[in-house]
């Protein structure tokens, strides 16, 4: 699809009034070489009629119970403290045993119907259950990896090891983007651990698809930004100085070789540096939202403050154009915030933080009319045993079986797909692999997952590698 | 290519079976014998006439027919066009079996369950009931095996005549008249054939740049450039690089593009890992380059450096140093299959030797022969069976890789042996003072042992805060316990009850675990206490009827790393246990990480968030036990304990260390390996002896039954006779060198890779590499001495136009400074930079490489590779992906870039230093001072315009009169920041 040497648009340059003494000096060498100036980011139509032009996903790092959220299954209370043989993922993986026996535990968390679809959402997540009528559920989600870090590598890149490009990555490259003021891709503090930085890298696809990084796990979202919009010793005018002698210089330098379109090419990646430079910050800025706005996402109480300001942020950054955003929950440890082994309870606490700002976020993107091709995805690595780990009092990795939830760009509201075995253990029906999961949300972005392959050391690369079906139940 | 791990659909398969089931799954039933004389009623085989055979044709037959198989589209070896295919099977195994739907595979795949078959889509559920009942039903199938055509297997002999398999010979440069040499004389005559002309050389300041970054990676000082400019005799390039190829710097330089090839890293993805001995390889690889190490035997030390002979210690220590190359692949350590996890490292391993060495993808036949390269699986798995042998990872919960001791020196090694003697006499010492506390402590029932939690140093998590599954009875019976007594399970209910004791770290770090039990003869001989931590889980027996070694008290569980909010605990269960489980507390004592400057107690003591307490012994009041004479000499030993023990930390930390180095080691047990079908750990095809790529017919060394066969695959690697490793080496010499390789992808020679620009060039340059005995050094200087290497990077229309990518090299590339030329540049600039050489670069104590900060005046080669922690600008400016080996880096323009140059702190404050380097220097005018920054920064004079440009910025006045010392250092930084901005400082003429 494109070549190994990508190019910086000087598309809208001449136009901008911004760009000032850099590119007016630049003017007579990018009128020779304008047709060498495809971007790489620039907007390209889909394969497929489009249903949603960007992802919004919030990463529930950890693994979130969907016995204990959106998976309700009452026999976990009628055989409570019974044990049975479960074939649990991590014995079968370290010794090739089935069905070793574990102690059934029920949910701390009572269950009740919402809206008129009539879902099951416990009481962990009252807000986001006024929402289940736009929701579309998939409790029938399977993925790979019993640990942490592969299964989050395999939720990110398609694979729990190897050097694949991440899932932004790949939209970004297959779409480019809407605002080149702006990344295509962005994460809001995601995790150093994990994966960390692979996540939402680039692998073999050119850097430009890279995912850009907002602050970091842990870090406070009022803080995050991306790193080196501005000088730290310069102040604004100081910076403009700057700027104008680089360019001075670039193009005083570029005279004698007029005919590189690579040098070119750097030009022009100061211009969209500077214009990045001033156009992000006002995108982040989140005092331009009306208190109530803010108070939507939970902004200003102690417990939503920190991820509400993360939601809006994501709300912001689509509706300037960024192709794909990801905001995480989770921390920077080797086990993440909803990794509940020991102590399930502690699941109340990061549900608190969550369910006000991600109902903020339905409720704001339905009344600005961006839901309508926005793509909402909430979901971990994977879910959690419906037993306890080693009889203890908290639950374990389940890759077999959990649920997440769409809305929004394309699929159908109100509805649940698949289903798992009556203690939620193994999805049993209509089961949908991570690998469709990314097909489906390639489908509805208009990408045809086996159409969207990078040529890398001799063969072709696809995010669904040689897997994947599309799951058209779901979409509306 | 490889699919991914298949260890899911083993799990899931056995989905349906593990719903609310305690009984064991049936067995599977032993296959009926395919006959073909089986009668079926009437009403099945009409029943498969109307409902099944319609299905299997339409939906099928496609991938899994004879007519498929002819066609070479026959997927994972299964047939379903005949009853007796059926029953054979693909790869996966039978994909019925009659009478038994829930074993058959074939019903697994149409359900979705392990394969999803048809791929296009579900079939409707009706369809798939009506298979369920035609299998219960025995599978009536009247269709007869239609013979299978012979398997299209690969044709090595036509594989054997693509171009990079083909026999070496070094061909004859052909009749140009003024070439300078053989490697001119090539390139001549090709652009002769098109009609073009090379460009003319470009001008001695130029080279000088050129040659300094190439050689040394470095930029030549303005004194160089001046001596290099104005010395004209014909011999002063050549004396240039020499000069260049002596230096300790080339060695820093060429080694980091080997570093590449070797996929170097200091960390691991998964937690963050730090690998605290890769610098040692790092260092080997220097040398190595410096000393032109032939490179035959830098591929032998590699592979197999552990096997070979050795006539010194010091060559020894090089050889064992040389085979970390095996072990450096990002490996998911925590991985739970160790069978997958082992083949796992196999794979990687073969990518790097056969991508590195070879430029082939052998990995794509892990699972299949290969789709495009003349490699069957067998291939793959003869070789793999090589590598199988060597022992690269120690496995637990999360694996770990393996550090042998470094053979030392006799005196050296004395000196160690004298001090781990030393350390073991201490040891020794402390256990039986301590045995003198235990026993005055057993021998005394105490009745004072009792301690409150908020006594002990550390964390302390009393069984009160236990959480508890299952019914625990709390006792203060035999009174020596922590709070208010401790718990047991009434050694009842075994395998029901747990005790899940989760502490509150306020800081992260590791710390030493201790279980506090009470002993006695009812109890039980192997309590299973687990301990979570960042490291992963970990499962201790603990005999209970022995007295705590500790204080009569606590018996230590190990050393653990735990994270803040991150899942840190223990559990104790009584799980397959007899007599009593006892749980009193567990105590978490924090420990200075290792490797730093002994800390104080207090220290210690702050870093576990509490007030200063003695981290070991005994904790004050008097909890000694009762009998004063008893009293009196266990405190005396205590003392003892406490003193020896000080002192043994004291000898630990300040005494030598024995020095480790990352390696493999061969399994006691040589074996083949069985080809893996679809490349599953769980699912065995035939054995493969061990062996090498039959494409390459060199004559392979026989490896003996009792051989891992290693030394001879590194044999064979560098055998002169090898076609493709000379190729290989020398392309990618080319490629350092111009930019782009003769094969432009220079880690694939097979079928997709490119063709070579200049095959005769390219096979006289691997010739010469083996004239000159595998000399680096030799191929570099006949390269750098020709006019192709020298020539001017500018345009030349014609050639432009009708070459503008330069594959007939009628001027040199423009290239632009990687990662590290960048880097070392501005601190050059700055003045920042150090030359010291080699030695570990990772700030010691560093555990894991999260959010570490990198910055040293050391050149980029000593800064930490850490998968997690790039250095920003390696991250920014396309340093190879250190995941995977890298032949050639990725050249990106993004906007990160230039947002990194404008703004980065760490640019800005070289950019300031340099300043004040420029201040600083000898008095001159601002026009003086200009020149010498653009001739630190560009290696040149500014032209007229530049200057005007430049002076603008840094000599205005203000309003006041001459501006404060302060804007004028701002001024400078500014202009030395755009200069590191601009196009000639990014890129190399």
């Amino acid at each position: 699809m494109l070549s190994d040497h990508p190019f910086l648009t000087r598309r809208q340059w001449l136009q901008s009034a911004a760009c000032g003494f850099g590119s007016m000096a630049l003017a007579g060498l990018a009128a020779r070489d304008a047709a060498a100036a495809a971007s790489p980011l620039a907007g390209r139509p889909p394969h497929l009629p489009q249903r949603a032009k960007r992802i919004i996903f919030l990463f529930m790092q950890g693994g979130p119970s969907h016995v204990d959220s959106f998976d309700y299954k009452p026999l976990l209370e009628q055989h409570d403290g019974k044990n049975f043989a479960f074939d649990d993922a991590r014995v079968l993986a370290n010794t090739g045993q089935k069905g070793s026996s574990q102690r059934v535990m029920k949910s701390p968390w009572k269950f009740r119907q919402y809206g008129d679809s009539g879902r099951w959402v416990s009481e962990l997540f009252p807000e986001i259950g006024q929402w289940v009528d736009d929701l579309c559920f998939v409790h029938s989600l399977h993925t790979e990896g019993v640990a942490h870090g592969p299964a989050t590598l395999f939720l990110h890149c398609g694979s729990t090891n190897l050097a694949r490009p991440s899932f932004g990555s790949w939209v970004t490259y297959g779409l480019g983007t809407e605002n080149e003021n702006l990344p295509g891709f962005v994460s809001i503090s995601p995790s150093l651990g994990n994966g960390g930085a692979r996540n939402y890298g680039n692998a073999f696809l050119p850097a430009v698809f890279q995912g850009t990084a907002l602050g970091k796990a842990g870090g406070s979202a009022a803080e995050a930004t991306i790193r080196n919009l501005a000088n730290p010793l310069q102040n604004a005018d100081e910076c403009q100085r700057q700027f104008e002698l680089i360019q001075a210089l670039n193009a005083e330098q570029a005279r004698r070789t007029p005919d590189d379109s690579e040098l070119a090419a750097v030009i022009n990646s100061y211009e969209l540096a500077w214009r990045m430079q001033h156009h992000a910050p006002h995108t982040l800025d989140l005092s331009h939202e009306t208190a109530e706005t803010q108070a939507l996402y939970g902004i200003g109480e102690k417990e939503t403050d920190n991820f509400g300001r993360q939601c809006l942020m994501a709300r912001r950054l689509c509706e300037a154009g960024v192709r794909f955003v990801q905001v995480s929950y989770g921390d920077n440890t080797a086990n993440p915030a909803w990794d509940q082994h020991s102590n399930l309870p502690v699941h109340a606490q990061h549900a608190r933080r969550v369910d006000r700002p991600v109902a903020g976020l339905l409720c704001d993107l339905k009344r600005r009319g961006l839901l309508d091709d926005t793509l909402v995805w909430w979901g971990g690595e994977f879910g959690r045993t419906p037993y306890a780990e080693k009889n203890g009092t908290g639950r374990d990795h389940n890759p077999g079986g959990f649920t997440v939830w769409l809305a929004g760009g394309g699929v159908k509201p109100g509805v649940a797909f698949g289903r798992t075995d009556d203690y939620g253990h193994m999805a049993v029906e209509d089961k949908v692999h991570m690998h469709d999961l990314h097909a489906t949300l390639l489908h509805l972005l208009g990408l045809d997952h086996l159409r969207l392959t990078y040529r890398y050391q001799g063969r072709n690369f696809r995010l669904t590698d040689v897997h994947g079906n599309v799951v058209r139940e779901i979409i509306a | 290519m490889r699919i991914m791990t298949h260890g899911y659909w083993v799990i899931l398969a056995a989905a349906v079976a593990a719903q609310a089931s305690d009984t064991p799954p049936p067995a599977v039933p032993p296959l009926p014998p395919a006959a073909p004389e089986l009668q079926f009623a009437a009403e099945d085989l009409d029943f498969f006439e109307k409902k099944i055979r319609p299905v299997l044709v339409e939906q099928c037959y496609q991938c899994h027919s004879a007519a498929a198989e002819q066609a070479g589209k026959l997927k994972g070896g299964l047939r379903l066009d005949s009853r007796a295919a059926l029953l054979r099977g693909g790869e996966s195994g039978p994909a019925i079996a009659p009478g038994n739907a829930d074993e058959s595979l074939l019903l697994d795949a149409l359900r979705y369950e392990s394969f999803q078959m048809p791929p296009r889509g579900r079939l409707p559920a009706a369809v798939v009931a009506d298979f369920k009942t035609w299998v219960e039903r025995g599978a009536a199938d009247p269709r007869t095996e239609v013979a299978a055509p012979a398997r299209r297997g690969i044709d090595l002999e036509a594989g054997r005549r693509h171009w990079s398999y083909r026999p070496l010979s070094k061909p004859q440069p052909p009749q140009v008249a003024n070439a300078g040499g053989p490697i001119d004389a090539f390139i001549l005559a090709r652009l002769a054939e098109q009609g073009l002309h090379a460009v003319a050389l470009a001008d001695r300041a130029t080279l000088a740049r050129r040659l300094h970054f190439d050689l040394i990676g470095l930029p030549p000082t303005p004194a160089e450039i001046d001596n290099f400019t104005a010395d004209e005799s014909p011999e002063s390039y050549e004396r240039l690089v020499d000069r260049l190829l002596a230096s300790p710097q080339f060695g820093e330089r060429w080694g980091r593009h080997w570093l590449d090839v070797a996929r170097f890293a200091e960390s691991l993805t998964l937690r963050g890992f730090v690998l605290p001995e890769a610098w040692r390889y790092r260092d080997y690889v220097v040398a190595a380059f410096n000393a032109d190490l032939p490179f035959d035997r830098f591929i032998e030390q590699q592979i197999a450096g552990d096997l070979l002979p050795a006539s010194s210690i010091a060559d020894r220590q090089r050889n064992l140093t040389a085979t970390t190359f095996l072990v450096l692949g990002n490996t998911n350590l925590e991985e739970q299959d160790k069978q997958q996890l082992r083949m796992d490292v196999v794979d990687e391993q073969l990518d790097a030797i056969g991508r590195g060495f070879l430029a082939q993808t052998i990995g794509c036949a892990r699972c299949h022969d290969h789709k495009f390269d003349p490699i069957p699986t067998r291939d793959y798995y003869a070789l793999a069976g090589i590598l199988a042998n060597a022992k690269s990872l120690e496995h637990a919960n999360v694996s770990k890789w393996l550090e042998l001791p470094l053979p030392l020196e006799p005196d050296e090694d004395a000196r160690l042996k004298d001090h781990e003697a030393r350390v073991a006499a201490l040891e020794s010492q402390i256990n039986s003072l301590k045995e003198t506390v235990k026993l005055a402590a057993a021998g005394n029932p105490a009745r004072e042992g009792v301690v409150p939690p908020g006594d002990l140093p550390g964390i302390v998590v009393d069984d009160k805060q236990a959480k508890l599954v299952g019914d625990w009875k709390l006792s203060q019976y035999t009174r020596h316990y922590v709070g208010e007594g401790y718990i047991h399970d009434l050694n009842t209910g075994k395998g029901e009850k747990t005790a899940t004791l989760i502490p509150e770290f306020k800081q992260p770090g590791r710390y030493e675990v201790r279980l506090a039990y009470t002993a006695g003869v009812n109890r039980c001989e192997a309590t299973p206490v687990t301990v979570f931590s960042a490291d992963g889980e970990k499962t201790i027996k603990v005999n209970q009827r022995e007295t705590p070694p500790i204080d009569g008290r606590f018996i230590s569980l190990g050393m653990f790393r735990f994270e803040l909010n991150g899942q840190g605990f223990v559990i104790v269960s009584n799980e397959g246990t007899q007599g009593h489980v006892i749980v009193d507390a567990v105590q978490f004592l924090p420990v200075e990480p290792p490797r730093n400057a002994p800390a104080t107690a207090t220290q210690v003591a702050a870093a576990s968030g509490g007030a200063a307490k003695p981290a070991t012994g005994t904790p004050p009041g008097a909890n000694a036990p009762g009998d004063a004479t008893a009293r009196e000499s266990a405190a005396k030993a205590k003392e003892e304990v406490a003193l020896r023990e000080a002192e043994l930390k004291m000898l630990r930390e300040r005494g030598p260390r024995r020095p480790m180095v990352m390696s493999v080691q061969e399994e006691s047990r040589i074996a083949d390996l069985n080809v893996h079908i679809r490349g599953t750990v769980h699912n065995l095809g035939e054995r493969v002896p061990r062996g090498f790529l039959q494409v390459v017919s060199t004559a392979a060394p026989p490896i003996l039954a009792e051989h891992s066969g290693r030394q001879e695959l590194a044999a064979w690697i560098a055998n002169r006779n090898n076609p493709l490793t000379p190729r290989v080496y020398a392309n990618r010499i080319w490629h350092w060198l111009f930019g782009a390789g003769l094969v432009r992808t220079p880690d694939n020679f097979g079928s997709t890779g490119e063709m070579p620009s200049h095959p005769e060039l390219l096979d006289y340059l691997a010739a010469s590499l083996i004239e000159h005995d595998w000399s680096t050094k030799a191929v570099i200087r006949e390269i750098v001495l020709s006019h192709a290497y020298q020539r001017a990077s500018t345009g030349d229309a014609t050639a432009l136009a009708a070459d503008p990518e330069n594959r007939l090299l009628w001027r040199m590339n423009r290239r632009r400074l990687d990662a590290e030329c960048l880097l070392d540049a501005i601190q050059s600039v700055s003045g920042r930079l150090q030359l010291e050489p080699g030695g570990p670069g990772v700030k010691p104590g560093t555990a894991a490489d999260y959010g570490y900060v990198q910055d040293s005046p050391r050149r980029a080669i000593y800064w930490p590779v850490f998968r997690n922690a790039l250095p920003p600008i390696f991250e920014v400016f396309d340093f190879a992906d250190p995941g995977t080996t890298t032949g050639r880096r990725n050249t990106s323009t993004a906007a990160p870039q230039a947002l990194y140059l404008m703004n980065d702190s760490w640019v800005t404050l070289q950019a300031r230093t340099a300043a004040q380097r420029l201040l600083a220097g000898p008095p001159g005018d601002d026009a003086a001072r200009v020149r010498t920054a653009f001739r630190l920064a560009l290696g040149r004079e500014p032209t007229a315009a530049e200057m005007q440009l430049t002076l603008k910025q840094v000599a205005g006045t203000s309003a006041t009169g001459p501006p404060d010392a302060a804007v004028v250092e701002l001024r400078y930084a500014r202009l030395v920041q755009a200069l590191f901005a601009s196009l000639d400082f990014r890129f190399q003429d």
